[in-house]
């Protein structure tokens, strides 16, 4: 059936050529429907219950969404400097959607003096009101702006050359929408004023967002080409044939189109990992089609030059239909599997480009299908290139690259197979205990390269101010005005207490902040302890506070409590450890009456990365059982199952292993390479096996077939991993540095996966024997000739079609000798077709013992004894008769012993049948 | 009408007015307008108000304070002031006074009772342009001045064109400080007056860039004599923090008996001050940190 689609290009070119350009078509309108998402919200999962709490919690204590304009100059406290910053708050206001903007000119102090007897006097004031005619002027107003600690560390340096200005935007229903606004009104500021002071830049969501996306856009316009250029480079290359080159190409330009219209019908968003999209399609795409290609042009050798070129396409064609038709079905299933893996991961981001990647493998797959034999039928040639020609002789290895390696690779399984597999297995132990050591991160500043400006200058807000990552501890009460009561306001502090001695957070502020700060403007001393004492001075003190600079620490009624964290941790991990402490600590010191949670957009997708490990964990033992189901029921035994996963577990042992020595963490982008890399390693593992399994029913020489699948295999299988190697190794260049990693991980696992098809399974698949399924299911013989042969007696239909798999098939034509009397063969044959007689020589003359028909075998004493066949069997009429040689059935005996076991019952049972008419001839 | 109804309606400071305006108010400058309002909408000596004091946030979400305003306006122009909370009981007996000079100057003291017997200056407001005012009165969205009123002599007043404010007529006035270009600079805010009875039923306030950032109306009007209006409510709705304030007068006595002198004085506020509590001395929670030493312990 698979072999028919594959001949409908040639079939059908006209109806398949309209079928292909109408989806073409159509999903091209698609393409105007797509969007791009780069919000932080797809790195949180969708069913995160942290989510609801944060909007309660930004929806009562304020946003966490804020961008800080950071503003640097030794000479800041200037008037001539003021002027200027104060210039730029205005502008700031001026900009669309723009909420609110804090800055020293809307700040205010509390100021205490305090006489022997108490406070003298209080007053409530701005630190600059209006800007300041002279030096001393601002002067003064720097020392009151650093002498408030709820604003040191968040507006102002220690030194106070550095302040923020923090602009909170309208929470709108889409942020995406304003976003660009945002960070384009205040960029435009930020470079108006650049010449004013010594250094001005923002950082915030608008920000990132932006580079996200401007990112992307560079990567899209990059990436692909880039990737097509490596791949023809490659292909011709190693393939010497233009055509091969192009062929990619086109399946892969129109993969892209469907993919993408897909994705935009759909109305699935692109986000920073789908830049890989294209290079993807281009890059795998092109494995599927490098196989086609190398069949192709075997197909093409087979026939000669004696042929019409048309005619020789046209068997080439089917050649390629008939060998490599069910594997390329097989090999796009286990890729899109790999992709669709991802779909376990709970992150958006995540399952957004499991699905874009999925369809492109599955849109990939069937443009191959319908296309390549279209295209081939047409446009390709009627020669192979002469350097494939040459190359692909199975008994000889050329000189070409894949040639070389497997020359190399051949000494190792011929003179040290033992040895060869225990340093793979040392080689994995040591990898897998480096991959222990791997960790996980999601932080949206970690998707950049540290050299970028944007990474570089959060690093300097942190060194100066405190970091730009907020979250908030929250604190609930049963009651109303519970946190006027000092108890209450107190254990605020003592979780601040705790969070200063873990020293990993930059600064946190909470209501007892306010109340130490105000408590030591009207009785002097300020710590955290200097919480006021009564429940009445904590009532009376919050007098002095306007509600909207409460707000963000206290609800209305005093029943909730929230404290601003902010850090500048961007290892998840680290963060998730130093949260986790934190929570047990929290809940210990809010006791009973009180409830906490510990909340932020931030740590929400930090703690999505656990969930990455998780996924991670997830899809590759989903991928690997399913592959293992797969090809265990394609190879008919759990052998083959087994086999066909080593070639994808130690590339993924090592590349797990390199991830730790390397200190590359687990992230959106690294946490695919496993599952991708197993869905097309395991592409060469079938094409391997298939070939073998195909060889091995010709041979009793499985070392020779695994020889020669391995020869005849290695030249696509390097060529297409090596491709795709360069055409990860592409994805370096991406403006990503989750992206970045994916690549090169994915680049150094094909050419591990290289070692582990071409060296490794052939040392264990030369100690199997394996039967193809569709093998099975494709055999031809007369159902009832198998019910009547002896041979198969007691045996189920699948019992006798895999006995068939294992014996030899041969075909002979009428007159040709099957047994040759005198000669010494330990072999026994049934005859499935034709008909054969059993001559015996005496001398000159010849006597006909018996007519053998289908069902009857024949041989089978010579088989049992190492005697000279006692007369000749030769066909009368064209025979297909399977050939049971006796050491490959004793080979056989370990690989299928319940099949061989009942092939020798039933070969004892006719034997014993022989000797009971012999007696009773006599 | 802010001034007036500000000075009465909470603090109760208003300037007396230099001139009045007779008649033709519909071709009356600016100035001559508000000189108008300031006339009809004149100066009580004596009056006692219970308050309501409603703070809104941008969640909508309420706290209510009871309060009881004294006003006493001496014969040179000065006056006195007190504010003095009943409600919540954590802020009963907490009191504002203020003494408001003939030049405009306010020098506020305050008790908390929770702090003992003391009373605590809390700064000298200058009233006007210049002045350094206290934007976020008491934790409500008003200033002094927009409590107290404007000084007419401090700003410049610029007549714009009629407008119908809920179908209403209104005079509208733009007010300028004098350093501003009434040509190109925005006002600091813009009145609307009552054509019929003088009253500034609304104010709009604007920030530096001329962007709304308050707005101040007046409801509930009610004679208090003749010509003379009060407003039983005022509210500020803070556009630029999405807050609201609103001072809702539930009680007002015009009468020398209900103000008298000795409630201005430290003596009366403490002898109506509630027992301070015990304080309590007892640290926050601390961790169980059993082999750990006080150093360790010690935040950093």
């Amino acid at each position: 059936m698979i072999s028919n689609l594959f001949l409908l290009g040639i079939r059908r070119p006209g109806p398949v050529l309209l079928a292909l350009l109408a989806i073409t078509a159509v999903t091209a309108a698609g393409l105007p429907r797509l969007t791009i998402d780069t919000s932080f919200n797809s790195l949180i999962p969708a069913d995160d219950p942290a989510k609801l709490i944060h909007q309660r919690v930004m929806s009562e204590f304020g946003s966490d969404n804020k961008t800080i304009v950071y503003v640097h100059d030794p000479e800041l406290w200037t008037p001539e400097k003021l002027r200027a910053l104060d210039d730029l708050q205005r502008s700031l206001k001026q900009i669309d959607h723009v909420y609110r903007v804090d800055s020293l000119f809307s700040l205010r102090t509390i100021r205490g003096e305090s006489g022997p007897d108490g406070p003298v006097e209080v007053q409530s004031t701005p630190v600059l009101d209006g800007i300041p005619d002279t030096a001393e002027e601002a002067e003064a107003a720097r020392r009151r702006a650093l002498d408030n600690p709820l604003y040191l560390g968040n507006f102002f340096s220690d030194q106070g050359d550095v302040t923020a200005i923090i602009v909170t935007a309208h929470e709108p229903e889409e942020p995406q929408d304003i976003n660009p606004v945002l960070y384009a009104g205040i960029e435009e500021a930020v470079e108006r004023h650049a010449k004013d002071f010594e250094r001005i830049f923002q950082v915030g969501p608008p920000r990132i967002n932006a580079e996200l996306k401007a990112s992307l856009y560079e990567d899209f316009k990059v990436l692909g080409p880039l990737s097509a250029l490596v791949l023809v480079v490659a292909i011709i290359v190693f393939l010497r044939s233009s055509l091969a080159a192009v062929i990619p190409i086109l399946t892969s330009g129109l993969s892209i189109v469907w993919t993408f219209g897909l994705l935009g019908w759909m109305g699935v968003p692109l986000n920073i990992l789908s830049a890989m999209i294209p290079s993807l399609i281009i890059v795998i795409g092109s494995t599927e089609d490098t196989h086609i290609m190398a069949a192709y042009f075997r197909g093409l050798i087979k026939q000669g030059d004696s042929v019409d070129k048309k005619v020789a396409r046209g068997k080439a064609i089917e050649y390629l239909a008939r060998h490599v038709g069910l594997p390329l079905v097989l090999t796009v299933l286990t890729t899109a599997l790999g992709f669709a893996s991802n779909l376990l991961s709970s992150i958006t981001l995540i399952q957004q480009f499991a699905i874009a990647a999925t369809l492109a493998m599955i849109t990939n797959g069937i443009v191959t299908i319908f296309a390549v034999p279209l295209v081939l039928a047409h446009l390709g040639g009627g020669e192979p290139p002469a350097s494939f020609a040459r190359e692909s002789d199975p008994q000889s290895i050329g000189p070409s690259l894949p040639n070389h390696i497997i020359r190399i690779f051949r000494i190792s399984q011929d003179h040290f197979p033992t040895g060869t597999l225990a340093v793979t297995a040392i080689l994995c132990v040591f990898f897998l205990y480096h991959a222990s050591k791997l960790y996980v991160t999601n932080d949206p500043l970690s998707y950049f390269p540290s050299d970028r400006p944007l990474v570089q200058e959060t690093h300097m807000i942190h060194e100066d101010l405190a970091g730009i990552r907020v979250f908030f501890i929250t604190v609930e009460a049963e009651n109303d005005k519970a946190f006027l009561e000092p108890e209450n306001v107190k254990r605020l502090a003592s979780i601040q207490r705790f969070m200063d001695k873990q020293g990993v957070f930059d600064s946190s502020i909470s209501l007892a902040d306010h109340l130490a700060y105000i408590n030591r403007e009207f009785q002097g001393d300020f710590g955290r302890d200097a919480i006021p004492a009564t429940r009445q001075l904590i009532a009376q003190y919050l007098l002095f506070f306007h509600r909207g600079e409460l707000e963000s620490y206290v609800s209305h009624d005093y029943r909730r409590a929230n404290i601003i964290v902010r850090h500048s941790i961007s290892d998840s991990h680290t963060l998730n450890q130093y949260i986790r402490e934190l929570e047990d600590v929290v809940d210990q010191l809010t006791g009973p009456t009180l409830e906490a949670e510990i909340i932020g957009e931030n740590l929400m997708v930090n703690r999505a990365a656990e969930s990455l490990m998780v996924a991670q964990v997830k899809a590759l033992a989903l991928l690997l059982g399913l592959i293992f189901v797969l090809m265990s029921i394609m190879f008919t035994s759990l052998k083959g199952g087994i086999i066909a996963m080593i070639p994808s577990v130690i590339p993924i042992a090592l590349m797990f292993g390199l991830m730790g020595l390397l200190d590359i963490p687990l992230n959106p982008g690294t946490a695919m390479v496993a599952v991708i890399a197993v869905g097309i390693a395991i592409d060469g593992t079938i094409h391997l096996l298939a070939r073998y399994n195909e060889l091995c029913r010709r041979t009793s020489d499985f070392v020779g077939a695994v020889h020669q699948a391995v020869g005849e295999v290695a030249a696509p299988l390097i060529v297409s991993s090596v491709a795709l190697a360069l055409g990860f190794g592409v994805l370096l260049m991406s403006n990503f540095t989750v992206v970045a990693q994916f690549g090169a991980l994915a680049a150094a696992t094909m050419l591990i996966s290289i070692v582990a098809n071409l060296l490794i399974t052939p040392i264990i698949m030369a100690r199997v024997r394996l039967v193809g399924l569709y093998q099975m299911l494709g055999i031809k013989v007369d159902r009832e000739v198998l019910e009547s042969a002896p041979l198969f007696a007691g045996m189920s239909n699948y019992q006798r079609r895999k006995a068939i798999l294992i014996s030899e098939m041969g075909e002979f034509e009428a007159g040709q000798c099957l047994v040759k009397q005198g000669e010494v063969g330990r072999c026994m044959y049934l005859i499935l077709e034709g008909e054969a007689e059993v001559i015996r020589h005496d001398g000159d003359q010849q006597r006909s013992l018996a007519i053998l028909k289908p069902g009857q075998i024949f041989g089978e004493v010579g088989y049992i004894r190492d005697i000279e066949r006692t007369a000749d069997v030769a066909a009368t009429k064209p025979v297909t008769a399977l050939r049971f040689d006796f050491e490959r059935m004793q080979k056989d005996l370990k690989f299928f012993p319940h099949i061989v076991a009942k092939l020798n019952f039933n070969i004892s049972a006719v034997l014993g049948e022989r000797l009971a008419d012999v007696l009773d001839q006599r | 009408m802010i001034l007036a109804a500000a000075f009465w309606g909470l603090i109760g400071l208003a300037p007396l007015a230099d001139e009045v305006v007779a008649d033709s108010l519909p071709d009356a400058t600016g100035r001559e307008l508000m000189e108008g309002v300031y006339q009809r909408h004149r100066q009580y000596p004596y009056v006692f108000e219970v308050q309501s004091m409603v703070l809104i946030d941008r969640l909508g979400k309420r706290d209510t304070r009871k309060l009881r305003r004294y006003s006493r306006v001496d014969d040179k122009g000065g006056a006195q002031i007190l504010l003095l909370f009943d409600s919540p009981p954590e802020v009963k007996g907490v009191a504002l006074l203020a003494h408001r000079t003939p030049d405009d100057r306010i020098r506020k003291e305050i008790y908390l009772p929770a702090l003992g017997r003391q009373l605590i200056s809390n700064g000298t407001v200058t009233i006007g342009p210049s002045g350094h005012d206290d934007d976020h009165f008491l934790g409500t969205d008003f200033s002094i001045e927009d409590l107290t009123g404007e000084s007419l002599a401090d700003y410049s007043y610029r007549r714009r064109e009629n407008v119908l404010v809920n179908e209403i007529p209104c005079y509208v006035v733009d007010v300028f400080r004098p350093v501003d270009d009434a040509a190109s600079d925005p006002p600091v805010r813009r009145h609307f007056i009552l054509q019929d009875g003088l009253y500034i039923s609304r104010t709009d306030h604007f920030d530096d860039l001329g962007r709304l950032k308050k707005r101040q109306t007046h409801h509930d009007l009610v004679p208090v004599d003749g010509d003379m209006w009060r407003a039983n409510m005022i509210l500020m709705d803070n556009r630029a923090e999405d807050h609201q304030s609103i001072v809702k007068v539930d009680r007002r006595v015009f009468s020398e008996d209900y103000v008298p002198e000795h409630l201005f004085t430290a003596e009366w506020l403490y002898s109506n001050v509630p027992p301070p509590e015990e304080p309590d001395e007892t640290p926050g929670p601390e961790l169980d940190t059993a082999g750990e030493t006080d150093e360790e312990n010690a935040a950093p």
